[in-house]
């Protein structure tokens, strides 16, 4: 791995992977204004596909489907990233085309971008698994854009503008601070020479302190949404947890492995699924992002097993906290964790979005290094503590299931 | 050594050719070579719902959720749990003509944890005890006195999951109304019922009958010496004579003789449908291109027809999704038009997407629409070449559904000759609009 600078004072993070057939570019843009409307960087994302001053949609999509190229932009909760995949001998075409859409993108298709994103969040909230979802996220996040989930974007929706839109991609372009990461065979590429070119007009913008902190979750919620023709439950139950920039991001990480995300034998998976038979999909999840991190059990169920759903929920939660892990379950554990890096990170796709990702944290492009010696010294005590310290009666707990059944909740 | 029979087939993208090997008994092994730290196995079976009945339907899946559920070696948990604090992804999945069981892990020290997962999936694939208790005692649904709720209960927890999922929904429908005969019209799930009282001898039995040396097909992808894992799949694949199991010839369903169109109702706001029609054998190398040269430029992405048509050029919004699908089986694929639409527009947006279908089939494509879509195709084996689990999927795929590998290897010069015409002509063959099967599901 080798790090550069380009002219542009963008940082530039390079992987070279022999005898693969295809490059994967990311480029990372900071979101530092978060949007005041729900929506208006999920349609700016959505427009930078929709025609530049050089393309129009139609022969954009064209032009990247005739090549071969997979280019596309992506919004998450703190950045939107432009990603990058095309055959080696196409990969100068297909950075012009990124610089174009990075650059020049008209997103003259607003007034039908608004219509086609209304019309495929309604499509989206007929799945009840959505709609569970979507209910958990904005109460958890409440007045934080984290919350900007589809329901209020379809709030906010008309009242945003085409100006609302042309500032946050201004903001995009001018006040993020930036990152770009290459994986692929390019031995006898002038890489740096490349990118110098196609971005040279796009400045690096250096970090700016962001205030944009998140609400804690002062006291239970339970938040019910009625759906009578489920079939199944959907339960979401969640807590806010501390970020990737914490001491405890590891020991969080190899409690979520043990207890819910390891696979097929993981504690809930065993307990929940195949000694009750209360479920097909039971899990945890530790989501990070850059100012707030949840952990969260999801189970779907026979909406008659709620109860019993909640309280195994319970019993697992709780034996963490009072009884220590063994040695062996905690190996396993770290085994899992580490080991299941290398299947998340096979492509070059794969590599360069991790890569970018560390960069943009501040983390440094050796994260992965410094993160297996984290796991590798978590400690029996660490998770009885973190599973302690964040696992509280301050959750909010989201239940979708026929009306009858969220009476008693 | 056991007598053994080789041949080596040119994969795309792949920096040495795939070698197959044949047993004595029928059981195939094939290994392919990329160069990386993670391996994967996986056994593919020639078993689904196509050797399926109404009384037994659900069965090949649930056998596959009770395969994980211990050895007379090794009790149920170890093999998941033993594998994955190596850091594997474990799994299995069951479709129509198929069910195989896979691990995809780190390869280890001198490729201890490759060996390790070849033994402990050798062991699974030929020792299940499917024990009683891991089952589940029978039960009638509804009753709420069950104490044991075992794994039966897990699969109808399955099945409910998928009774939510409006897409799921109407693709059952259109699915089972496009057959008349195939076992092809059944949901591979099955129904709860079936899954609540299957008793295990049934079940035991389907798996001594299907699971024989013939219909499988063990496949090793990633980085080691050739020689050693053959010679230790072969040790630990030690079938101890088991009976082959020839699978039954099925005669080919006709598409409807006319159009049928389903309507259903549920709790939503938007409207779903999906219109579907029976295509080409998988073996037909020709019609099957043909058909995903079709599908890729009718529905696949933003810069299709259905998409560019319907969605961006509307003159009013009435479409929120439009996308079309087609799915490569053994006795014939299927190819589907799928839409979500505003649930007051249902009659336009039918009316629309036939008007379209109608334009396609009286041979509008245009020349950079039929090149666009083979570089896509092209493209698409260098994607499924960059990990070990897409390459041993897309090498038990060819395997279990079309016999053998030949075709991957036929597939570019197919691909580089088929031309306009051809296609026009096999999408006339099998996208009849007066032979096709539409469900669609509206707001109660």
């Amino acid at each position: 791995m080798e790090k550069i600078i380009l002219n542009n004072n963008i940082p530039l993070v390079l992987k070279e992977n022999t005898n693969t057939p295809r490059h994967a570019l990311c480029f990372y843009f900071k979101i530092t204004e978060p949007e005041k409307k729900a929506g208006v960087y999920t349609l700016l994302n959505r427009l930078f596909l929709q025609g530049t001053k050089k393309r129009s949609a139609q022969v954009l999509a064209q032009e990247l489907d005739e090549n071969a190229i997979d280019c596309y932009s992506e919004m998450k909760q703190d950045f939107i990233r432009f990603k990058l995949q095309c055959l080696n001998e196409d990969f100068e075409k297909g950075l012009e085309i990124l610089s174009d859409i990075i650059q020049n993108s008209t997103l003259e298709d607003f007034e039908k971008e608004v219509i086609k994103l209304k019309g495929e969040i309604q499509a989206e909230l007929d799945e009840p698994k959505t709609l569970a979802m979507n209910a958990f996220y904005s109460t958890v996040f409440k007045n934080h854009p984290y919350g900007h989930t589809y329901t209020n974007i379809l709030r906010d929706i008309d009242s945003i503008t085409i100006e609302d839109v042309k500032n946050a991609y201004k903001s995009l372009l001018e006040k993020s601070p930036k990152v770009i990461s290459l994986v692929g065979d390019f031995h006898s590429e002038d890489t740096a020479g490349l990118l110098n070119k196609y971005f040279e007009n796009i400045q690096n913008c250096a970090e700016t302190e962001i205030s944009n902190s998140v609400e804690d979750i002062e006291k239970a919620q339970t938040v019910k949404v009625a759906k009578d023709d489920a079939s199944q439950a959907q339960i979401i139950q969640g807590w806010r947890v501390p970020t990737i920039f914490d001491k405890d991001y590891a020991p969080i990480m190899v409690m979520n492995t043990m207890l819910g995300s390891s696979g097929l034998s993981s504690r809930l998976f065993l307990e929940l699924r195949d000694k009750k038979g209360l479920a097909y999909v039971v899990r945890s999840t530790y989501e990070i992002y850059d100012n707030a991190a949840l952990f969260n059990v999801y189970i779907a169920t026979e909406p008659k097993n709620i109860k019993t759903s909640l309280e195994g929920f319970k019993v697992e939660l709780d034996k963490v906290k009072q009884i220590p892990v063994t040695e062996a379950e905690l190996e396993n554990a770290k085994n899992n964790l580490l080991g299941k890096r290398q299947f998340f990170t096979e492509t070059n796709l794969q590599q360069a979005s991790l890569i970018a990702y560390y960069e943009d944290k501040g983390l440094g492009s050796d994260f992965e290094r410094k993160f297996v010696d984290m796991v590798n010294s978590v400690t029996v005590e660490d998770i009885q503590r973190v599973a302690n310290t964040y696992i509280t009666d301050r959750y909010v707990l989201a239940v979708l299931a026929p009306q009858q059944f969220l009476k008693e909740l | 050594m056991e007598n053994i029979t080789k041949k080596e087939i040119n994969y795309p993208y792949l920096t040495r050719p795939v070698e197959i090997y044949e047993r004595e008994n029928g059981h195939k092994i094939v290994l392919a070579h990329k160069e990386g730290g993670l391996v994967n196995v996986s056994s593919w079976v020639k078993t689904g719902s196509i050797n399926e009945t109404d009384e037994n339907n659900g069965i090949s899946h649930f056998l596959e959720h009770l395969m994980f559920k211990g050895t007379h070696k090794h009790k149920a948990g170890y093999f998941d749990r033993t594998l994955e604090a190596k850091g594997a992804i474990v799994n299995a999945a069951t479709w129509k003509d198929y069910t195989f069981y896979y691990v995809t892990l780190p390869k280890g020290p001198e490729n201890a944890y490759l060996k390790e997962a070849i033994e402990l999936h050798a062991d699974m694939m030929l020792d299940p005890v499917i024990p009683e208790e891991e089952i589940g005692p029978a039960f009638k649904l509804g009753d709420d006195k069950v104490s044991q709720k075992r794994e039966r209960h897990v699969v109808i927890e399955e099945i409910r999951m998928r009774q939510d999922q409006p897409w799921t929904k109407i693709y059952n429908s259109t699915n089972f109304n496009m057959y008349t005969k195939h076992p092809y019209k059944r949901d591979v799930i099955g129904f709860p019922e079936t899954i609540a009282s299957i008793p295990r001898e049934t079940i035991m039995d389907y798996y001594k009958t299907h699971y024989t040396p013939n219909n499988i097909t063990t496949i090793v992808a990633g980085d080691f010496d050739t020689k050693e894992i053959l010679e230790l799949v072969c040790k630990a694949f030690d079938f101890k004579g088991r009976t082959n199991f020839e699978n039954p010839e099925h005669e080919l369903d006709t598409p409807v003789s006319e159009a049928k169109y389903i309507e259903l109702k549920g709790k939503i706001n938007t409207g779903f449908a999906i219109t579907g029609w029976l295509g080409p054998v998988a073996r037909d190398l020709k019609e099957n291109i043909a058909l995903e040269i079709v599908n890729v430029i009718l529905g696949e992405g933003q810069s299709s027809r259905l998409y560019q048509n319907l969605i961006e050029k509307a003159k009013e919004p009435v479409f929120n999704v439009v996308t079309t699908d087609f799915y490569n089986f053994k006795d014939g694929g299927n190819f589907f038009v799928q839409a979500n639409y505003k649930a007051d527009k249902k009659d336009l947006a039918l009316e629309l997407i036939k008007r379209e279908m109608t334009n396609f089939l009286n041979g509008d494509m245009t020349e950079s629409e039929f090149v666009k879509a083979k570089k896509k195709l092209k493209v698409r084996f260098a994607e499924s070449a960059e990990t070990v689990s897409d390459i041993a999927e897309n090498i038990g795929y060819y395997m279990t559904v079309c016999d053998d590998l030949d075709l991957v290897e036929q597939y570019s010069k197919a691909l580089e000759e088929i031309t306009i015409d051809e296609v026009n002509k096999i999408a006339n063959k099998h996208l009849d609009l007066n032979h096709c099967v539409t469900t669609v599901l509206l707001p109660e």
